[in-house]
């Protein structure tokens, strides 16, 4: 038997795909919100090629974001990088109090329109969970069980790798997947600097006064970051449940 | 055999280990006993070198431990802590395998080794092998901890407290294994605890620390006859010491010849033990069987009180 909560996620995830490869299909359900005999469903370009455009984007500063966080959580956590953590604490931190319109705005002289300046402002925003979570993780593994792996004769590395990071995964997992949700959101704004990505719609409808058009690119948005994050969720769950 | 000449360790101005010199032999079992912060764990750790010591060294079988890489020392002693310190996104096979894994096994001989640990401290291997950690009880999780420290055949195994997480009963069961264990293994132990009736079961010797120095080292029973100092004596408990001594000698080697009646001893137990059912069964003798079921004699409470008033 199906549980209630997956058989909605089930649907919610055949819906948002048929929506995006057959959108017309749903005309009737934003005709409501269009004035004029504008069109209902967004006509500049195709939704599929938005939304993966889109997620690519997202991967590819998520997975920046965490090879980098995640290392930098590993060196401050070393007794050799101790002194550094308070440092790149605060580092971290500002990469988070700036803005990303204004990372945009500083990025685009620099690096030009496209793809590339919202790259930069979601890596820099979705540092900082990772971050912290990389360290609260890492600084939580019971000493017991450090002293344990050290006594029988675990390298500094055997122990990284065989005990440190398999018990902070969690805690890892969980900041991976509040970065992901912040910059499947905010990555929209990369549409105002020539981004491709789901930004577009939402823009062509502020732009054309299109009601319609803002729902679907909010829409599409909104239930990608539910299935992620509960994708993710069930994720940090399974591994978790093993450590009991 | 370890040897331990002049070993001391200091933290800034304050020494935690003061110049102790002992010697372990091979398949005995040593208890280092001792108030909190008497220094206990940190002599301890200095022989796999989890503590560098300040100066003095450790030999084990004539070799200097500083001689040897730190994880290669390790892999080949065994370590068991307090609350076991278990890998807990491991299974109980994973965690037994932990040194055999580093020291590159083959996995079938692994396979083979972690069954028979299990088999030896009594978990089946088909219940148990694929469980986590926080699936086990107390007492479990104590012997999978020490399965894993024996897994790749030390012949030395440190115990920093291994049974002081657990209840009464399932701690002297725990003794009673370990014990057992180590007799037919032959594995030398060093077992550090603050629990004076643990040092009494399990040590051949016993090793008592105050304030960063050995104050003694030697048998039960001279620890109890001849206490090296105050402090000593209090630790043995002046008013129990009389039963302590009792209870390091079996009713096999007070038998007389004759009999009695009553319920029958068993001859392995201890004499504590036998006055204690004496008393309670309002008898002055009783008869003694050995584990076969065959009758050796008798055994009398002037005879156990005889025992206890002369010094061994
Ligand atoms: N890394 C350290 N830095 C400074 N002082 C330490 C360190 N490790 C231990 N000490 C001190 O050394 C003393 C002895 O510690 P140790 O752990 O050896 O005591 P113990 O006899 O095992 O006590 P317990 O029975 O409470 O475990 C204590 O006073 C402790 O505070
Ligand atoms: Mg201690």
């Amino acid at each position: 038997m199906i549980r209630p909560a997956v058989f909605l996620r089930i649907a919610a995830f055949a819906l948002l795909v048929t929506f995006i490869t057959a959108p017309h299909v749903f005309a009737f359900a934003f005709e409501p919100f269009t004035e004029n005999g504008a069109p209902a469903i967004y006509d500049q370009g195709s939704l599929l090629s938005l939304t993966i455009a889109h997620l690519q984007t997202v991967f590819g500063a998520v997975s920046a974001s965490t090879v980098v966080a995640v290392l930098l959580g590993i060196f401050v956590t070393r007794p050799s990088g101790l002194e550094f953590l308070p440092l790149s604490r605060s580092i971290v931190n500002i990469g988070q109090t700036f803005p990303p319109v204004a990372v945009l705005a500083v990025a685009v002289p620099l690096v030009g329109f496209g793809q590339a300046p919202t790259l930069i402002a979601l890596f820099l925003y979705g540092l900082l969970p990772i971050f912290e979570n990389t360290i609260s993780g890492l600084t939580q593994v019971p000493p017991l069980v450090l002293d344990a792996a050290k006594g029988m004769g675990m390298t500094p590395r055997q122990r990284l790798l065989n005990v440190e990071l398999p018990l902070a995964m969690p805690v890892i997992l969980a900041g991976i997947r509040l970065s992901a949700i912040i910059s499947l959101g905010t990555a929209t704004i990369g549409s105002t600097v020539a981004a491709k990505g789901l930004g577009e719609v939402i823009i062509a409808g502020l732009q054309s006064n299109n009601v319609a058009f803002i729902l679907q690119g909010g829409l599409v948005v909104a239930v990608l970051a539910i299935l992620l994050h509960d994708g993710l969720m069930a994720l940090e769950r399974t591994i978790a449940a093993r450590l009991g | 055999m370890i040897e331990i000449q002049n070993l001391s360790k200091r933290y800034d101005d304050t020494i935690v280990v003061d110049d102790v010199s002992m010697r372990m032999e091979e398949g005995s079992i040593t208890v280092i006993v001792g108030t909190s912060g008497a220094g206990k764990s940190t002599l301890l750790r200095m022989i796999n070198r989890l503590v560098e010591p300040s100066s003095g060294r450790v030999l084990i079988d004539g070799q200097d431990t500083m001689a040897v890489p730190e994880d290669e020392l390790r892999h080949r002693i065994g370590y068991v802590i307090q609350g076991n310190g278990l890998f807990p996104h491991r299974t109980v096979a994973g965690n037994i395998a932990t040194v055999p894994r580093l020291l590159g096994w083959e996995a079938k001989r692994i396979g083979q080794r972690v069954d028979e640990l299990l088999q030896l401290f009594q978990l089946d291997p088909a219940e148990f092998a694929g469980k986590y950690p926080h699936e086990l009880s107390g007492g479990q999780q104590q012997r999978v901890g020490v399965a894993r420290a024996l897994a790749a055949r030390p012949a030395l195994l440190l115990m920093d407290e291994p049974f002081g997480a657990l209840d009464p009963v399932i701690r002297s069961k725990a003794q009673d294994d370990l014990l057992a264990i180590q007799r037919r293994l032959g594995t030398t132990v060093v077992l550090v605890t603050h629990d004076m009736e643990e040092a009494f079961r399990l040590g051949d010797k016993i090793a008592v620390m105050d304030e960063a120095r050995l104050v003694q080292y030697g048998t039960a029973a001279e620890l109890l006859t001849h206490p090296a100092e105050g402090f000593v004596e209090r630790l043995v408990g002046t008013a129990e010491r009389p039963f302590r001594l009792l209870s390091l000698t079996r009713v096999r080697d007070v038998v007389e010849p004759g009999t009695a009646d009553g319920e029958p001893l068993d001859a392995s137990i201890d004499l504590r033990e036998a006055l204690a059912r004496m008393v309670w069964v309002g008898r002055d003798a009783l008869p003694v069987l050995d584990s076969s079921g065959a009758m050796l004699g008798r055994v009398s409470i002037g005879g156990i009180l005889a025992h206890g008033r002369q010094a061994p």
